[in-house]
């Protein structure tokens, strides 16, 4: 599992890249903490290379959403394969993020 | 429709009742009005009959008296003349006269002033009635300076030469009794008048012939003189004294409003006396001479009185009348309402009680159970439309939830705290799996605020269908039957009933049933179920019809059972509610097509391993790769649920996975020797939550779910086992 962050067009934005299964989110957390200590920006998640997620995921994604919204921003998460969205669809996720 | 019907449906009942009232009330008065008018005509013509004839009477009486004196004195006539020239024989004949009758007070004779040449100027010899005799005086005009030519006994009949009676008077000369005199002429030889000659008639009884009788008790008799002088009058004793005098004035005032007697000459004038009583004279004069007037008072109350009391009778005995009619009318009326109501209210309580039937019987579990491994029958016969006796089932987690509950009583009440513990059952089945925890949650929840003394006896059973594993709670319920080749009952403990104590700790029970292997739960109105002699049914009966049911299917062992019970109750009503529930475990077992197993410790690191063993048994059996993803997701979800928690804080312990492929079925079955937890009985995570309230744990086990078509846990010898299974479509590739 791989993590990149950068800034574009004033938003951060993370890559994510592999497998997040609960034996990489701590890893992962560890990698995003740049979305956690954010306070200013909105936050974009390219998800195109993004292949499996697990629970452990998703929670890291929900601690970084409470987060963002309690600054007033936003999180989008983009390019979700279909079995993603589908673990999306079922836990009730996809009525929380912005999705692209 | 004709003009009744039109009339009728313009109209409703009451404003017809109320008009038949009117109507009665409107003749019963005019009837009442009516009779009372010609009752007191009737009564009206009778006093005037009576007055009349009383009238007439009296004067025939009277009359008949002063006759008698007219023709005494007028028989003297000749020897009178004779007189009249020979006074020698008067005092003779004067005797005589007297004699005649002893109500003349005296006899007299009264000669023409200075008729005897050298006798008397003023002439009168009279005799008068004493108790020694007649004594006689041989003038009294002398003796008394009693000039006689004034008074009208002597100078009528001189100067008419008829005869003449004088107004009653008292006599002042010698008798001082109240006399009236009748006088005529003296005729001598000459055919001149020589004097008159007079009897003074007593009148003493008068007041006997007017009085001594009355026509109604207080009614009074009087005679008054022709110009309405009293003659007569009732002893003073009589208690109207006072109405004499009116009855003279209006009888003497010719302004008063008097009218004639129907068919008689008789003056009738009503009157109000002095007391305020209604009242009337009737009077009328005596034929001929003296033209004396009779006259009769009666009273309007003694006359009518009988009508006043009839009139007051009747108009009770009508008031009555009403009161009964209207209270008829009102109590039919009341009546018809409250039959109505009635009416409604017992179709309104069948309405809710078919709804509460209805209600109850879908409480029921319709469906068959859609699991190869149990065989399930229910069957449930209220003796009312709705009762006390239950039995539900459900699979959740392959387990076979199911119980039997009998609340004591029967009815609305049984069935409402039987609702409430069925609710409990669902609600409480639906997170936790453990009969005697189910138990212990429905008896604390009904216990609270239990005050109607109502019980529950109630078995529950959890029916681990992979395993055959069966675990249960009694509490005071009739116990099971279980049928393999033999027949037995099932070993339970004492527990009391649910509803009794809030604080009891139930034990539970686990056995392991064979395959194959049948239990019957049935409620007590199968074993107490009653024929017309009164004898019950009986276990002993249900063991013989269980053993010559071997072998059959639940439904097939109900169905005799039911025949059986029927035959023995024949035409006795059913007293109680029969409920009966037969589970036959029937586990198939399919052939294995793969099995592979790994065993981990408990490191989320290892859960890469765990992740390529899912993925790898999956490539193997061709799975599509989204559903791979799936068997990966469930299982590691699974499998850090039990890394994470199974164990003690740094404590070491292993997790084994099993995958097992039948050409039906994936399952993945994990195992640990971790603390006791089952996961199957974790709350639902609410996925309709906003970011903010959504909590961070509980989603793997829901995924689990999910993704799995079952999952299923059981604690076997100190291990979590935990089963996934996916069914596995066929394919003919």
């Amino acid at each position: 599992m791989k993590t990149t962050i950068n800034e574009i067009d004033g938003k951060l934005v993370a890559t994510f890249e592999g497998q997040l299964d609960t034996a990489a989110a701590v890893e992962v957390e560890k990698e995003l903490k740049p979305l956690y200590d954010n306070e200013d920006k909105d936050i974009m998640i390219d998800c195109e290379k993004l292949e499996y997620i697990a629970s452990s995921g998703l929670r890291i994604l929900l601690g970084i959403l409470k987060k963002a919204k309690s600054h007033g921003h936003t999180v989008t998460l983009k390019s979700l394969n279909d079995d993603i969205k589908n673990v999306f669809q079922m836990t009730g996720f996809i009525n929380l993020f912005n999705f692209e | 429709m004709n003009i009744l019907e039109k009339i009728r449906s313009h109209f409703s009942r009451r404003t017809w009742i109320t008009l038949i009232i009117v109507f009665a009330a409107l003749m019963l008065e005019l009837f009442s009005a009516a009779q009372y008018y010609y009752t007191k005509r009737i009564l009206e013509e009778e006093l005037e009959k009576k007055a009349s004839i009383e009238i007439t009477m009296k004067a025939i009486l009277v009359k008949s008296m002063l006759n008698t004196t007219e023709q005494v004195l007028n028989s003297y006539m000749v020897e009178l003349t004779k007189l009249a020239q020979d006074t020698d024989d008067i005092d003779d004949a004067i005797c005589t006269i007297a004699q005649a009758n002893h109500y003349f007070k005296g006899v007299g004779l009264a000669f023409k002033p200075g008729y005897f040449e050298g006798g008397d100027e003023l002439f009168e010899p009279w005799g008068f009635n004493s108790s020694s005799g007649v004594q006689f005086k041989e003038n009294i005009a002398s003796r008394e300076s009693h000039d006689y030519t004034n008074y009208k006994f002597y100078s009528e009949p001189m100067s008419t030469g008829k005869p003449y009676w004088s107004d009653p008077y008292i006599d002042t000369v010698e008798t001082h009794s109240f006399i009236t005199t009748y006088s005529i002429p003296i005729i001598d030889k000459n055919g001149e008048r020589a004097g008159i000659a007079g009897i003074d008639l007593s009148l003493e009884w008068l007041n006997d012939t007017l009085n001594n009788r009355h026509i109604y008790p207080s009614s009074f008799c009087m005679l008054l003189t022709d110009n309405g002088k009293l003659i007569s009058q009732p002893s003073k004793s009589h208690h109207k004294h006072k109405d004499f005098d009116d009855a003279v004035r209006l009888i003497n005032d010719p302004t008063a409003d008097k009218r004639i007697v129907t068919n008689s000459k008789i003056n009738v004038i009503e009157f109000v006396t002095e007391d305020g009583e209604d009242a009337c004279v009737f009077f009328h004069h005596m034929r001929g001479k003296p033209h004396w007037q009779v006259a009769v008072v009666c009273y309007d109350k003694e006359v009518f009185g009988e009508l006043y009391k009839m009139q007051l009778r009747t108009g009770l005995l009508m008031l009555l009348g009403f009161l009964l009619l209207g209270y008829i009318i009102y109590r039919f009326l009341k009546n018809n309402k409250r039959m109505a109501q009635n009416e409604l209210e017992h179709e309104r309580l069948n309405t809710e009680l078919h709804v509460a039937q209805r209600i109850q019987s879908e409480m029921l579990p319709k469906a068959d159970i859609e699991h190869s491994n149990v065989d399930i029958a229910g069957m449930l016969v209220a003796a009312r439309e709705v009762g006390g006796d239950i039995y539900d089932f459900f699979v959740r987690d392959e387990k076979l939830f199911f119980c039997i509950g009998d609340a004591s009583g029967k009815g609305v009440p049984s069935a409402l705290v039987m609702s409430v513990t069925h609710s409990l059952f669902r609600a409480i089945g639906a997170r936790e799996s453990n009969p005697a925890r189910i138990m212990q949650l429905i008896n604390h929840a009904v216990c609270e605020g239990n005050e109607s003394s109502m019980f529950v006896t109630y078995f529950i059973g959890v029916l681990d269908l992979p395993t055959g594993r069966l675990h249960y709670c009694n509490a005071g319920h009739d116990v099971p039957i279980m049928i393999t080749d033999k027949v037995h009952k099932l070993d339970v403990k004492p527990n009391l009933p649910l509803a009794v104590m809030g604080d009891w700790q139930f034990e539970g029970q686990d056995i392991k049933l064979e395959p194959g292997e049948t239990f019957l739960l049935y409620t007590d109105g199968l074993t107490e179920a009653m024929n017309v002699h009164k004898h019950q049914f009986g276990i002993e009966r249900v063991l013989d019809i269980v053993k010559s049911s071997l072998g059959s299917s639940p439904q097939e062992l109900l169905n005799s059972m039911l025949d059986a019970m029927h035959h023995f109750v024949g035409e006795a009503e059913q007293s109680d509610d029969l409920t009966m529930l037969a589970i036959k475990y029937t586990p198939t077992i399919d052939d294995v097509v793969l099995e592979r197993e790994i065993t981990v410790i408990n490191d989320v690191e290892q859960v890469t391993l765990l992740n390529d063993f899912v993925d790898a048994f999956c490539a193997d059996l061709k799975m599509h790769t989204s559903e791979a993803t799936q068997m990966r997701l469930a299982v590691e979800e699974a499998a850090v649920n039990v890394i994470n928690y199974a164990y003690p804080e740094g404590e070491k312990g292993e997790l084994n996975v099993k995958a097992i492929a039948t050409a039906s079925s994936l399952k993945f079955v994990l195992t640990d020797s971790g603390m006791s937890f089952a996961p199957t009985d974790a709350p639902d995570v609410d996925t309709s939550l906003s970011a903010e309230d959504r909590r961070i744990g509980g989603l793997g086990i829901f995924l689990v779910r999910q993704l799995m078509d079952s999952i299923n846990y059981e604690r076997i010898n100190g291990h979590n086992v935990l089963t996934l299974t996916k069914k596995l479509l066929v394919t003919n590739d």
